[in-house]
């Protein structure tokens, strides 16, 4: 039996009146990689900003039912926000590095945690890189703008940056939708990397990126989750139409 | 058809001519500045004093000799080779013929003389002092108004021995004005700037979106066209007496005068700083936010940063504005020109006293187009620097 890092039962979400996502429920399993497909709008970013919280920031955003990180309700009373954030660390889709040197941005995390000892942070951040696969590349420039870096570098930088908090999971949104199809690979390589010591949830749109690098796959539609299984059986036998219908192209 | 294409090229005449004329409006101010103001622009405008002083000396006890002095091509200057002295048929700022010193030499007399006046031992004559007149010992006394020449040949009479010398500064500098304005900009800026800045922070990251923040909003952007005089209202009827009441000020002062000014800069620094707030990119306070920094956290060490280059543009658009604002500062800060500079009185920026010269009879053109030439340069100065340091943030931000 796996262990189960997060656990979402009969969640639905709100935008005003608006419903994104219906009756959602859905295990994350720990050092794992899960992506989440499904068409434009079907609520599947949605979804992996309830894993973090990140829907807090809009105002008009509800959500009901349960939503379990480590056994913890994350949307109950007294819950700290702050603290499932270090936890659950987040890659956006476009690479957004913070205006400041490579090695305060990898810092940043750690620093507004009260970190200050020089040698500490020295570690984490040669560590982060090194996991991020991105030592080698910028060891010696540590002190540039980060934004003198490739796209690519710019998101294993962002990566790195999740990284450094030590979390458990890290949620992607479409990480690579920005980037070449060689940046792409060294990304892809990298969450296979990754997945030793970090549970990985990814949204793409690439079927082949999904088909590639996750362990399991939950095909999202219309705000409903249709069909969750492990990769393999979910591309080679699924169980729905829509879902056959997705992942060989022929609508989406 | 043909009617259309007319009034095209009507239209398209009508914007080439208005700016045209726009072009000849403002490079007429530029050329009535420069050519009434630079004759008077100097170092010494800069460092000497508004008031003349006049001075009574008398001589040291000295040897006589022959001074060498140096070659003066200008007929309206006289050697006086007796005392090592040079002097120049000049004319003051109200026209009238003067006396001016052009040189003294190292060893002469003139430069060390004992003072007259009561409490001072010695006084120094300078290039530039305007002699008034001076007397001898039984020879009758030579006098300005006679002319320069006429004094240096009387002053050249072996026979005539100095008794006494009247002599002035020329006065006439802004070094009052000068410091008053600094001042200004320094108490300014150290009020409004963290205001401002805090002000737009709490707008652009913190406050609510309703009506009530709405309203402010709309009401701090209309304070921005609201003639200066009425912050003078303001500041007379508020700053004034608090400042009287609060330190040894007795009248209108410099603190009152820096307040109001912060009052008129404040909705420009917030407004130039929340929109540079605005143009941060939301993924970066994401981002922040997702690294489990809180609010405060990411709105002070992620987006405030970001903003600095719009927080110096409206410094520099502050200051630009410090330094042309005159309408309110007679009101709190007085029009009476000072030499010696305090915050708890009264005395002008440079733009008060172009202000307070004009309205003076009769009015000095002059050293006002002066004075303008000088703030015209300050603006054209900060407007370069806001565009080099636009320029400048994106190179660093790149690298």
């Amino acid at each position: 039996m796996m262990e189960k890092v997060i656990s979402v039962e009969n969640c639905d979400l709100f935008y005003g009146d608006f419903q994104a996502l219906k009756d959602v429920s859905l295990p994350i399993y720990r050092h794992k990689v899960t992506a989440l497909i499904g068409p434009s709008g079907c609520g599947k970013s949605t979804f992996l900003r309830t894993l973090n919280r990140m829907n807090d920031l809009i105002a008009s955003c509800k959500v009901k039912g349960s939503i379990q990180f480590n056994h913890e309700e994350t949307y109950g009373n007294g819950y700290d926000v702050i603290e499932l954030r270090k936890k659950v660390g987040m890659v956006f889709q476009k690479p957004n590095p913070f205006p400041m040197s490579i090695f305060d941005n990898i810092a940043f995390g750690p620093r507004q945690q009260g970190l200050k000892d020089k040698v500490k942070l020295k570690e984490i951040v040669e560590k982060a890189l090194k996991q991020a696969a991105l030592w080698d590349e910028v060891h010696d420039r540590l002190n540039q703008s980060a934004l003198s870096l490739s796209g690519g570098q710019q998101q294993r930088l962002c990566i790195a940056r999740a990284i450094a908090m030590e979390p458990e999971v890290i949620l992607m949104d479409e990480p690579t939708s920005a980037l070449d199809p060689i940046a792409t690979q060294k990304i892809e390589n990298l969450i296979e990397e990754l997945k030793k010591d970090y549970t990985i949830v990814i949204v793409t749109h690439s079927m082949q990126q999904a088909a590639r690098i996750s362990d399991y796959t939950a095909f999202f539609y219309m705000g409903e989750l249709l069909e969750f299984d492990d990769t393999k059986t979910l591309f080679v036998s699924p169980k729905l139409k829509q879902t056959e219908d997705y992942v060989t192209g022929r609508f989406g | 058809m043909r009617k259309t294409r007319l009034s095209d090229r009507l239209l398209q005449i009508s914007t080439m001519l208005s700016t045209l004329v726009s072009i000849v409006g403002l490079g007429l101010i530029f050329q009535f500045v420069l050519s009434r103001g630079l004759s008077l622009l100097s170092i010494d405008l800069f460092t000497s004093n508004y008031y003349a002083h006049n001075y009574i000396a008398e001589l040291k006890p000295y040897e006589e000799m022959t001074y060498s002095m140096p070659n003066f091509d200008d007929e309206d200057v006289y050697v006086i080779e007796r005392y090592g002295l040079a002097l120049r048929q000049g004319i003051d700022l109200a026209g009238n013929g003067v006396v001016e010193v052009e040189y003294v030499h190292p060893d002469s007399p003139f430069n060390t003389m004992i003072s007259a006046e009561v409490g001072v031992d010695t006084v120094d004559m300078n290039a530039n002092n305007i002699i008034d007149r001076i007397s001898y010992v039984d020879h009758p006394t030579s006098l300005s108004r006679r002319g320069a020449e006429v004094m240096a040949s009387e002053l050249n009479d072996p026979q005539r021995v100095i008794n006494q010398v009247f002599f002035a500064d020329l006065g006439g500098g802004i070094r009052g004005s000068l410091i008053t304005t600094m001042w200004l900009i320094f108490m300014t800026l150290l009020m409004a700037l963290p205001m401002g800045v805090l002000t737009a922070v709490y707008f652009n990251e913190f406050a609510p979106v309703n009506m009530l923040t709405k309203t402010m909003r709309t009401f701090i952007e209309t304070l921005t066209g609201v003639p200066s005089i009425i912050y003078g209202l303001l500041g007379i009827s508020v700053f004034v007496p608090l400042t009287v009441a609060l330190t040894p000020a007795v009248n209108t002062n410099l603190i009152a005068g820096s307040m109001t000014l912060a009052v008129i800069i404040l909705p420009i620094i917030i407004r130039t700083t929340e929109e540079s707030l605005r143009v941060v990119p939301q993924d970066h306070r994401a981002a922040s936010l997702a690294l489990g920094a809180n609010k405060t956290q990411t709105t002070f060490k992620v987006v405030l940063p970001q903003a600095t280059q719009g927080i110096l543009t409206s410094t520099f658009l502050a200051i630009g504005r410090i330094i042309g604002e005159s309408a309110a500062l007679i009101f709190v800060l007085g029009a009476i020109v000072r030499d010696r500079v305090s915050i708890f009185e009264q005395s002008t920026s440079l733009a008060v006293h172009i202000w307070s010269m004009m309205t003076d009879e009769p009015a000095n053109i002059a050293l006002s187009s002066t004075i303008a030439l000088l703030i015209l340069a300050v603006v054209l100065i900060l407007n370069v620097s806001i565009k080099l340091s636009v320029y400048l943030f994106e190179k660093r931000g790149k690298q």
